[in-house]
């Protein structure tokens, strides 16, 4: 019965966050990328000069949005328990090779499934890279993996994140001088500063009641084969696809695609990284957003992994760069060896703290 | 108190679901209801007595259902 009532709440939550996705889009986001949690946390890095490739630098309002409505309706419902202490190192690294692979594909399971809805059909190569990367992530998950308990955290401890997030934006509507922002491609279209505020806010709270999450969605059907948690993620493609198609804004194919390429091979095996590492911190970027609203500081450290991993995607060209006009798009060499090097380390941690662990306890 | 009504055990990961199933026959496996947790771990839905006999360290409570909220009957200390 519970489980019912779950299940109507991710749907019809699913449909408001798959309108609002594309409303952003029509409001001046780049296209597919009302939400996309790696592009967005990148962009941040870029504005505060963490990276400085001049087309992606922008203080999303969206990202902070998400962490304070998650954070306002978990204090208002008494759900703001500060936990953390599992691992919070490991996490950050994790979160780090998460964020590498998700820019070798462009975008985060969010943003996938938003292309998807469009008619990306890279994304659809890229959904089964992630779907192996969170099975191979079961099979750990099966066998006892665990990162370890998280333990209960100070109020103070659990607030630092959400503050600092009311802190950048203060900074960014008072004085925005000290920030880096595109005057050209991806990081110089963005929906009005209230907008997107608002969306990520609405959004964030949504994610916080339903607990959404792509990460969990596809784990619970491969281990308990229950289909709540993904019904979510469903819910917000078709609603963006009814969308798309209304607005003018579907198109099939793999060519052509905003912000995107037709590498195969590392569009699956981006995604396998995200896959892979996502299960392995129990959520994908969202989620890890949404816990360190709720006072997760494990998920804090992890949001700071992921914009630690976009700041080197950048500073060392293993982000990928787009179809254009002048080039095919993909990631350099590099890029394809921190793909490969992130799988072999993420199976390294799963397999320690998998069969080693076990052994010494 | 601890009839046959349906309980919940929530565990701090899955493999201490999963090891539990193993335990409790006729339990199974589920995501943990929203109104027992903002997380999003599995939890083991039973109907047989619960005794702490059946706790190990992954165990972190157990609730009844009384009908149509939980109410806590075992948690497991830190």
């Amino acid at each position: 019965m519970t489980l019912v009532k779950d299940k109507r709440n991710l749907i019809l939550t699913g449909v408001a966050i798959g309108i609002i996705s594309v409303a952003l889009v029509l409001l001046g986001n780049p296209g597919n990328m009302g939400f996309c949690i790696a592009c967005f946390l990148r962009d941040i890095a870029g504005a505060v000069k963490l990276q400085t490739a001049g087309v992606v630098q922008y203080v999303r309002p969206e990202i902070i949005g998400l962490i304070l409505g998650s954070f306002i309706i978990s204090l208002l419902k008494g759900e703001f328990k500060p936990r953390g202490g599992s691992a919070p190192i490991t996490r950050f690294f994790i979160a780090f090779m998460v964020m590498i692979g998700a820019l070798v594909f462009l975008g985060c399971p969010f943003r996938m499934v938003l292309r998807l809805a469009a008619g990306d059909l890279n994304a659809l190569v890229a959904l089964a890279g992630f779907a192996s990367g969170i099975a191979i992530g079961c099979y750990f998950l099966s066998k006892g993996f665990s990162l370890g308990r998280a333990r209960t955290q100070t109020k103070s401890e659990g607030v630092v994140l959400p503050a600092s997030t009311i802190l950048l934006f203060v900074l960014f509507i008072a004085v925005p001088s000290i920030f880096a922002f595109s005057t050209s491609g991806p990081g110089s279209m963005h929906a009005p500063i209230i907008a997107s505020l608002a969306a990520g806010l609405i959004v964030g709270i949504m994610a916080q009641r339903t607990r959404m999450c792509m990460v969990g969605g596809i784990r619970d059907v491969i281990l308990v084969k229950d289909w709540t948690l993904l019904g979510g993620f469903i819910a917000i493609f078709a609603s963006a696809l009814v969308m798309n198609i209304a607005t003018g804004k579907f198109n099939l194919g793999f060519a052509g695609q905003p912000v995107a390429h037709s590498q195969h091979v590392w569009n699956f095996l981006g995604m396998l990284v995200v896959g892979l590492g996502s299960a392995l911190l129990g959520g994908c970027p969202l989620r890890q957003l949404v816990l360190a609203g709720e006072g997760n500081t494990d998920s804090a450290v992890a949001v700071l992994g992921l914009i630690a991993g976009a700041a080197f995607a950048h500073n060392f060209s293993l982000a990928s760069s787009a179809y254009s006009a002048t080039s095919v798009g993909g990631p350099s060499i590099y890029g394809k060896v921190a793909v490969i090097g992130s799988i072999a380390i993420l199976l390294a941690i799963a397999s320690i703290n998998t069969f080693i662990k076990k052994r010494e306890a | 108190m601890d009839t046959n009504s349906e309980k919940v055990a929530t565990f701090h990961n899955h493999y201490g679901a999963m090891m539990f199933k193993k335990r409790v026959s006729g339990s199974r496996l589920a995501p943990v209801p929203r109104s027992l947790s903002s997380s999003c771990g599995t939890a083991a839905f039973f109907s047989s007595p619960f005794d702490v006999e059946l706790s190990d360290e992954n165990l972190e409570a157990v609730y009844i259902k009384e009908g149509e909220s939980y109410r806590m009957i075992y948690e497991n200390k830190e």
